[in-house]
């Protein structure tokens, strides 16, 4: 084969390449500011394979549900990292997924406008698979006025949860809420209070997933984590007050 | 110059195609209804997607429910007027939604009344709700302000102008939902306690099981013509049928969904029954009354599970 033909097989596969590698499904201006700033410019892809699921509007933008399922990933899965893209806070979570826990999980967010919602999944072999959506928005859900500070006695039921695990065949949902107001700073002047750690532990004490959390996520957050097997578990909470919260299952 | 010109008759044009047409239909002796789409607010229909009435009596006319907007209301007025050569004696709100009340200020100089609580949430939640039409059906809306009942109503026998009229006090929409009975014609408006061929809202719904309550007792009523808040006029108990069998199914839905630990998610992409295909909107509603609704049947199946140390 001389130079020529080397070449032309070179830039056949480069065009072959930038053909195959998938549009970003939902065509944000954003995108790439947050692949820099979250992701540090690593490889990508825009994969359907991970599920994020919204819905197709915010009836209410405080309580928008999001739905993130990477289990074609299952084994694979070091990180998820979840934000929205014209969030004045973007980020939600950053979850590590133990082997013990299923890289998916549920949560409610606050949206200020319509915007892009991402779930990138890092595997194994270092590529970070994006999951899109885009939920629309009539907006205002993270400078509204909060809706627990405005409850009587929200401070006694500070760190509460309510929760329950379902068995689904062999394995255990896990869903939770708990009672936090989740200040994000950009209400009433009310500086942030937020809980910003979560560890799903089993009964010895050994870490099954961690969760990492930022003030897009809602007041009362809601959680739900699916678990492989029916062991029980421990949650632990903390917010950036120091506060310290635990729940069994 | 001819730009300006061309743009005045474009101006001129969208101006005069805001028009509602509306065209009271005689229902029954004295009974007339301007019946409106089973659509969502849109910039296409003005926000017209309501039924609204009104009843002759021997000394003026009685309005129920002003419609979406001050253009509305003013052209409403307007037909009443035309229809009958009567003078409007009193407005009868039947619950605080903005399709329901936003035509209020036509209708200045007359008593507007309604349930207590139902000014008290209008006086709460009205101006959000006009802001948000303005935003759903833009240009129809212009002028138009929330304007509160002036008197109050109970549940009970009101006669007006010689006429009788029941009124009933239910809760399940709203928190107040007025259903008004023609004593002499047993035409029923019923509000939204009734949605039929369209799906029921819940944005201020206090439970199913409390709406599903209130049909026993509208259905109990002796009436013999049925106008649902939404959809087509019925002689038969059909809207109720339909009703207990949207409100049984997505009250079901809700209940196993939160005992299975179903999400949001997968709750607003359950299979609607085959059955309500001519229910109008329901995914469009089932989206919204998850998010209304799911946070109440979630917490009910969920017990406290924090350490209390
Ligand atoms: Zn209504």
């Amino acid at each position: 084969m001389d130079w020529r033909s080397l070449i032309l097989l070179a830039l056949f596969a480069w065009a072959w390449e930038a053909r195959a590698a998938a549009p970003d499904p939902v065509t944000s201006v954003m995108w790439d500011y947050y692949h820099q700033r979250l992701l540090n410019g690593e490889a990508f892809v825009f994969d359907d394979k991970v599920r994020l699921e919204v819905p197709p509007f915010a009836e209410d933008a405080r309580q928008v549900p999001i739905q993130i399922d990477a289990s074609a990933y299952r084994g694979k899965v070091k990180r998820i990292l979840a934000w929205a893209e014209l969030n004045p806070i973007p980020r939600i979570l950053d979850f590590a997924p133990g082997e013990h826990l299923e890289p998916s999980l549920a949560i409610r967010i606050r949206v200020e406008q319509a915007t892009p919602i991402r779930a990138a999944v890092l595997t194994d072999d270092g590529v970070w698979h994006i999951g899109s959506a885009r939920v629309e928005a009539a907006g205002g859900g993270c400078t509204a006025p909060s809706v627990v500070r405005a409850e009587a006695g929200w401070e006694e039921r500070l760190g509460q949860v309510l929760g329950k695990r379902f068995e689904r065949g062999e394995d255990s949902r896990l869903r939770l809420q708990v009672s936090h107001p989740m200040d994000n700073g950009l209400v009433g002047g009310i500086p942030e209070f937020y809980i910003e750690q979560a560890e799903l532990r089993d009964a010895d004490g050994q870490v099954l997933g961690r969760i990492e959390l930022f003030p897009a996520v809602s007041e009362n957050p809601t959680l739900t984590l699916d678990l492989r097997g029916d062991q029980q578990t421990e949650l632990w909470l903390r917010d950036n007050n120091g506060n310290e919260f635990q729940a069994a299952f | 110059m001819r730009w300006i010109l061309f743009l005045l008759a474009l101006g001129t044009g969208f101006a005069h195609a805001l028009d509602y047409h509306l065209q009271p239909r005689q229902i029954a002796d004295g009974v007339w209804l301007l019946e409106g789409s089973t659509d969502n607010f849109a910039a296409e229909n003005g926000g017209n997607i309501v039924n609204i009435g009104f009843i002759e009596t021997a000394d003026g006319v009685v309005v129920i429910d002003t419609g979406p907007s001050r253009r509305y209301g003013e052209a409403l007025r307007q037909s009443i007027e035309q229809t009958t050569g009567k003078p409007v004696l009193r407005v009868l709100l039947t619950h605080h939604h903005p399709d329901h009340v936003l035509g209020n200020q036509a209708f200045a100089g007359v008593p507007i009344a309604a349930l207590p609580e139902t000014t008290r949430l209008l006086a709460e939640q009205g101006d959000a709700m006009a802001e948000n039409m303005y935003r759903l059906v833009g240009d129809w809306m212009r002028g138009t302000e929330v304007v509160l009942p002036t008197e109050e109503v109970q549940e009970g026998t009101l006669e007006i102008g010689g006429t009788r009229l029941q009124l009933l006090a239910l809760r399940g929409h709203t928190g107040a939902d007025l259903a008004i009975l023609d004593e002499r014609t047993g035409v029923l408006f019923a509000g939204d306690i009734l949605f039929y061929q369209r799906a029921l809202t819940t944005p201020n719904s206090p439970g199913l099981d409390v709406w599903l309550a209130d049909l026993d007792r509208l259905e109990a009523m002796p009436w013999k013509q049925i106008v649902p808040g939404h959809g087509p006029v019925t002689t038969d108990a059909a809207p109720f049928v339909q009703m207990r069998d949207y409100l049984g199914w997505l009250d079901g839905l809700l209940r196993q969904g939160a005992e299975q630990g179903a999400e949001m998610n997968e709750l607003i992409r359950a299979p609607i029954p085959e059955r309500f295909a001519q229910v109008n909107l329901s995914r469009y509603e089932l989206i919204r009354s998850v998010s209304h609704l799911y946070p109440r049947y979630e917490r009910n199946a969920m017990g406290r599970v924090d350490r209390q140390d």
